[in-house]
Parts: structure tokens; C-alpha cells; sequence
């Protein structure tokens, strides 16, 4: 009987390796990231998308997927919103130790360009600093 | 053998056929540079399809994510080695693996290739096919600590309506292939473990460190003798 239970065991969790379930909630993460790459064009549906993705997951009481508050701060970064990227690099390193090093330059970028005049919305999006 | 062990071994093969081919691989070089977290770099294409690298891209952080790792925000890199002067993942590809890990403070880098992403036509059926390669190299010292390679082919015009409803429904796949739920089968076996995947990152704790068996270690250290065919 208890080699039944081993088996069992076995194949459910086979199984459900083979069955995805989500850890994270995504939303519409990747449908519009594909679709913006396809039209980029069309950019706005991919922000809103990120932005909604964070949301849902706060209403789940989930964590927010890795690098979504990320993207969601590049994109506002890159409309020369750079004030308001800077608390979402700074989530992205809280709810993410990983993403530090990468994180910490994206914030003195915000900061740095946080003190000028936003660059024009068709100008390049923001440099990674310069390597020492 | 017992019975118990039969059911146990027909279980397993049942298993194991269920979730396609499960080829053994060394996890040993895996296992021993824990990477926690993923830089996904942009994808490598050698089709003829000028936009499969972007497509790709964007199914390749949920299933790598779901997998316990921390990985990367892709379109925020991609945008960054752009900045660079690294347009074209070709050049990124080619570029040290270990400074680019440490410029974003990655663990270990994945580099992905397409090797096909074409449909072809005969008569009223659609064959599309998608081939990809996976390589994932250790952030410090550069070596390849996993690898894999997928192949999804996906024939249309078989369906029923007669001669009619195939012309149709080649005709709507002329028009425009979909190739994307392939390429997400394709990552999706890619990815799996227990099978050719990623073993547990530290985001899945339950099965974190747990889930991979290593060869045996005899006394001296070396590996016992394993199956020519593993």
C-alpha cells in the first residue's frame, strides 16, 4: 500500500509538471509585449498592460512577477517621465534583490535626468550610464 | 521484481511518455553555480523571417520566471544594449558573457537562437516550423551550464471539410501563420524539469535544491560509470 502511495505521489507530481501552473500573476504581459513589438506604434497598450498586470497581482495579494515593475518604470523613463520611473526601480530592487546592481543604475539615470529638461518624446530612449 | 516495482516502472514509463522525451543531462555544472537570477539577451536569428527575434523574445520570461529564477526585465536589456551600440544580438551574443553578467549583475546569461521559423506550402497544406536553441552560460566563469535545442513542426490542411474547408484554412494560414503557440510549446518543453529544463530556481523553495539528482559519486570523487546512451 504504501508503494500505491509512492506512485501516486510520483505521477501527480509528474503531472503537474507537465500541467504549467502559474507561480505569478501575468496578466496580459507577454500578448502585449508581442504586440508592441509587432506595432511599436502602439505602445501606450503595452504600458497600460504592464501598469494592469501590477495592479491585478496587488489585488491577488501576489507578489509582482519578476521585472514587471521594471518595465513598467523603463517605460515611463522613456517618455521622460523621469521622476515617477524612480519608484518603481526601486520596488523592482525590493521586491527583487537580483535586479540591485541593474536597478541602482537605472535609479541615478532617473536621478540624473530627474534634474534636467525631459529629452524630446522622439529623442533616444534613456542611456545606460557610461562604464567606468 | 517485484509488482510493486513493476506498477512503479510502468508509472514512470507512462509518466514519462505523457511529457514527450526526457533526455538525461549533467546538472552537475548547474547545480554547483546556483544562479538565482537570468539575463535573457536578445534572440539570435538565422531564419528568414526578419521579426521572429522579437516575437521570441517576449514568450521567453514566463516560463523561465515560473521556473523559481529571477530574470530579467527583456525589453528594458534589449533597449539598454541597444544604447550601447549592440543593435544587432549578434553582436551581443559574441560579447564576453562574464562583463555582460557583471554589467547587470546577472548570475548567468541565456542565449537564444532561432535556427527556423518558416511555413512552407504544398498544395493545400501548411507545414510551419520553428527550431530553436538554448544556451545558458555562468555568469562568472562563462561556461555553459545548460543547454537544449526544440523543434516544433505544426502540418495544417489535414483537417476536415473536404477539399473545400482545406483550401480555406490554408488559404487563412497563408495569410498569416501563427507562430507562436509553437514557439511557446517549444519553450515550454525546453523548460520543464523533471525533463531537459531548468531544475527549480530559489523561487520555487519546495522543490529549490531537491529536485535534481546527480550522478553518483564513488569514493574517489569521479563519477560511477553512466549508460553510454545518457
Amino acid at each position: 500500500m504504501r508503494g500505491r502511495v509512492v506512485v501516486g505521489a510520483a505521477v501527480a507530481a509528474a503531472v503537474s509538471a507537465c500541467v504549467p501552473q502559474t507561480r505569478y500573476h501575468w496578466g496580459q504581459y507577454d500578448s502585449a509585449l508581442y504586440q508592441h513589438y509587432k506595432n511599436p506604434q502602439d505602445r501606450e497598450a503595452y504600458v497600460e498592460a504592464l501598469k494592469t498586470t501590477i495592479l491585478e497581482a496587488e489585488q491577488l495579494g501576489m507578489k509582482v512577477p519578476p521585472g514587471i515593475c521594471a518595465e513598467y518604470g523603463y517605460a515611463l523613463f522613456e517618455e521622460g517621465q523621469a521622476a515617477q520611473s524612480l519608484p518603481w526601480f526601486q520596488r523592482e530592487k525590493e521586491t527583487w534583490p537580483e535586479s540591485t546592481v541593474l536597478m541602482d543604475k537605472m535609479i541615478r539615470n532617473a536621478q540624473r535626468r530627474g534634474t534636467q529638461p525631459p529629452p524630446p518624446a522622439t529623442g533616444p530612449a534613456g542611456a545606460v550610464e557610461s562604464r567606468s | 521484481m517485484t509488482s510493486r516495482r513493476i506498477a512503479l516502472a510502468a508509472a514512470v514509463v507512462a509518466v514519462v511518455t505523457g511529457c514527450a522525451t526526457v533526455p538525461q543531462k549533467d546538472y552537475t555544472k548547474f547545480v554547483a553555480a546556483q544562479p538565482r537570477s537570468i539575463l535573457v539577451v536578445p534572440v539570435m536569428n538565422k531564419s528568414v523571417s526578419l521579426t521572429a527575434s522579437d516575437y521570441f523574445l517576449s514568450t521567453i520570461p514566463i516560463p523561465l520566471a515560473e521556473r523559481g529564477y529571477y530574470v530579467f526585465p527583456v525589453n528594458l536589456v534589449k533597449r539598454l544594449l541597444e544604447d550601447e551600440g549592440l543593435n544587432d544580438p549578434g553582436l551581443v551574443h559574441s560579447a564576453d558573457p562574464m562583463r555582460l553578467a557583471s554589467t547587470f549583475g546577472a548570475d548567468a546569461v541565456l542565449y537564444i537562437t532561432i535556427e527556423q521559423w518558416d511555413a512552407k506550402y504544398i498544395l493545400v497544406q501548411t507545414n510551419v516550423t520553428v527550431a530553436f536553441s538554448y544556451v545558458l552560460k555562468d555568469g562568472k566563469t562563462g561556461t555553459v551550464l545548460w543547454e537544449d535545442h526544440q523543434k516544433m513542426v505544426y502540418a495544417s490542411g489535414d483537417g476536415g471539410g473536404g477539399l473545400l474547408g482545406a483550401i480555406i484554412s490554408a488559404a487563412v494560414t497563408r495569410a498569416a501563420p501563427d507562430y507562436m503557440p509553437l514557439a511557446r510549446k517549444a519553450n515550454a518543453q525546453a523548460m520543464v524539469y523533471p525533463g531537459p529544463g531548468f531544475p527549480a530556481g530559489p523561487y520555487r523553495p519546495d522543490e529549490y535544491r531537491k529536485d535534481v539528482q546527480l550522478p553518483q559519486q564513488d569514493a574517489s570523487g569521479a563519477p560511477t560509470k553512466q549508460p553510454a546512451s545518457l
